[in-house]
């Protein structure tokens, strides 16, 4: 959804997402809304940002849209290809990858999050693709970015299933769980950008157009207001969303 | 003077070869370099009671378990990218026909690094914390160690050795070695760790022909290949085709609807036909 009819909630969110992106990343990307927010920030703000896939592609560069990882046109540009060993392990688990941007169907208070199954209305499960280098990532990367909807239901103290640590688990640090990295530090949806730390969640930013209430409703995890208040998150730039319209997704398949 | 093996054989005589309950890897991802042409074959030949492995699961593995040839799954995840989920394998795990093994893509690479080189196990600090660790560990295939150097927490995992693979290949000779052009995401470890490895190669030529320094596969871990052009069909083959999208999007259709659409589209694009040729005209029409 979209607080404001110039852009739509998909291009809102990729825009979001992208500034969470740094130029000099190096970061793995998952499929989907990632692709998006990761691409966009290479072409605008972040050009040195470096991105890699768990396929075993190097730097790509596409130039148009693609069905995920696994579309050859997505490894358009690639400086080099290799294996999974060679991304979720010499870079990933060695300590080589300094962003993860993913998207999750479900996130706790400590940013833990979900891309396993969910529990439908009957208690029955519902699986989706499972961890693939979700774990991998969000176990050993610098920091993590969440991109996805925001819906109430993917908010949740305890998740159904939980495939990547976040800043911790069950109450224990990711340092006594073994883990490197400081784990999750943003949930960006199409509606807000909430901002983990040791502390827990705290609503960073609504998109134009949102009001911090509406937001903190539907969102059932414990959300504080970071000091100096909620803040407008900035609005997608002309060439954000020229960029996004014309080259990135211009069928709609991610961000209409 | 010496002589290569010749190992091209026909696609039918390769699927023979693997006995129901085997132990099977495969090595496509998601929608791109999956061995359909092998699954169908496995289909025909009434093939059932395997165990798959494949690290980044997608349609061959999906069509197996439609097809009813498969008990056992380990994987780290499966979709068809942004056509779709697993849907078969989903339906049969949410039914619990399908007993599931589920790892992280590092992980369960990591298992087939250790099954190719005969290490006695591999370790890592993935999937510590993590929902996944329980399962692995009630199972008896992951244990929480901490390190005999520093103390740190972390998992020993034991090496994976699947009987077979198959491994959809772009260019192959009569002896087996092999070139895999584009990504390889876990295709030589899938390669190194099984007992048998069996190609399906989309071009075949003689010994000699191929640049050393181009091998993926050496003909040395190779039994058999076999020669099935286009054999990756409705998925992507970089550099020689693109994914058939209409095709996709209609397999998923099926596949989603249920158990009798999705067996009513193996009756019509599988059952229904006798070789791949076949396939892929009705497929074209």
């Amino acid at each position: 959804m979209s607080a404001d009819e110039r852009w739509t909630g998909g291009e809102m969110l990729a825009v979001a997402g992208s500034l969470q992106v740094q130029d000099g990343d190096v970061a793995v990307v998952g499929l989907g809304l990632p692709q998006m927010a990761a691409l966009l920030a290479q072409r605008t703000h972040a050009p040195s940002a470096r991105l890699l896939l768990e396929i075993g592609v190097f730097e790509p560069m596409p130039t148009e849209p693609s069905a995920g990882i696994a579309d050859p046109r997505m490894w358009r540009g690639a400086t080099a290809f290799g294996t999974t060993l060679e991304v979720l392990g010499v870079m990933v688990h060695g300590g080589r990858v300094s962003l993860g941007l993913l998207g999750a169907l479900q996130v706790d208070p400590w940013g833990s999050f979900n891309t396993t199954e969910v529990e439908e209305a009957d208690g029955s499960r519902r699986r989706f693709r499972g961890s693939g280098g979700g774990n991998d990532i969000s176990s050993n990367a610098g920091r993590i970015v969440i991109v996805m909807t925001h819906q109430a239901r993917k908010f949740a103290e305890t998740l159904t299933f939980l495939t990547s640590p976040g800043r911790q688990v069950g109450g224990r640090s990711r340092a006594d769980l073994g883990l490197p990295g400081e784990g999750t530090c943003a949930v960006v949806t199409d509606r807000a950008v909430i901002a983990f730390g040791p502390d827990g969640a705290a609503l960073e930013s609504v998109h134009p157009g949102e009001h911090p209430d509406a937001v903190l409703a539907d969102t059932p995890i414990p959300l504080a207001v970071p000091h100096g208040g909620t803040k407008e998150t900035p609005a997608p730039t002309a060439r954000q969303l020229a960029f996004i319209r014309n080259e990135l997704d211009p069928k709609g398949w991610y961000t209409s | 003077m010496s002589t290569r093996p010749d190992r091209v054989v026909s696609l039918h005589e390769l699927a023979a070869g693997i006995p129901d309950g085997s132990h099977v890897a495969l090595a496509g991802f998601a929608i791109t370099r999956n061995a359909v042409a092998f699954a169908h074959e496995l289909i025909r030949a009434g093939t059932v009671g395997l165990s798959v492995t494949q690290v980044f699961g997608g349609i061959e593995t999906d069509l197996l378990v439609a097809g009813g040839a498969v008990d056992r799954l380990t994987y780290a995840s499966g979709s068809l990218d942004r056509f779709g989920l697993l849907h078969a394998v989903n339906r049969a795990l949410q039914t619990g026909r399908l007993e599931l093994s589920e790892y992280s893509g590092l992980a369960l690479a990591l298992r087939l690094h250790a099954g190719g080189l005969g290490l006695p196990f591999v370790t890592t600090r993935s999937m510590l914390g993590s929902d996944l660790l329980a399962p692995l560990v009630a199972a008896g295939q992951v244990k929480q160690i901490e390190s005999p150097f520093d103390g740190a927490p972390c998992l020993a995992l034991p090496p994976l050795r699947p009987d077979f693979s198959v491994i959809h290949v772009d260019v192959a000779d009569r002896a087996g070695n092999a070139v895999v052009d584009g990504p390889l995401w876990s295709i030589p470890e899938t390669a190194r760790a099984s007992k048998v490895v069996l190609l399906v190669s989309e071009e075949i030529v003689d010994v000699g022909e191929l640049d050393p320094s181009r091998v993926t596969i050496p003909g040395s871990l190779v039994h058999a290949v076999t020669h099935v052009p286009r054999g990756g069909h409705p998925t992507a083959v970089y550099g020689r085709y693109d994914y058939d999208a209409g095709h996709l999007r209609s397999y998923v259709a099926a596949a989603s609807a249920g158990a009798e659409e999705h067996d009513a589209y193996l009756d019509r694009f599988v059952r229904g036909v006798s070789t791949f040729d076949e396939y892929l005209a009705l497929a074209a029409a």
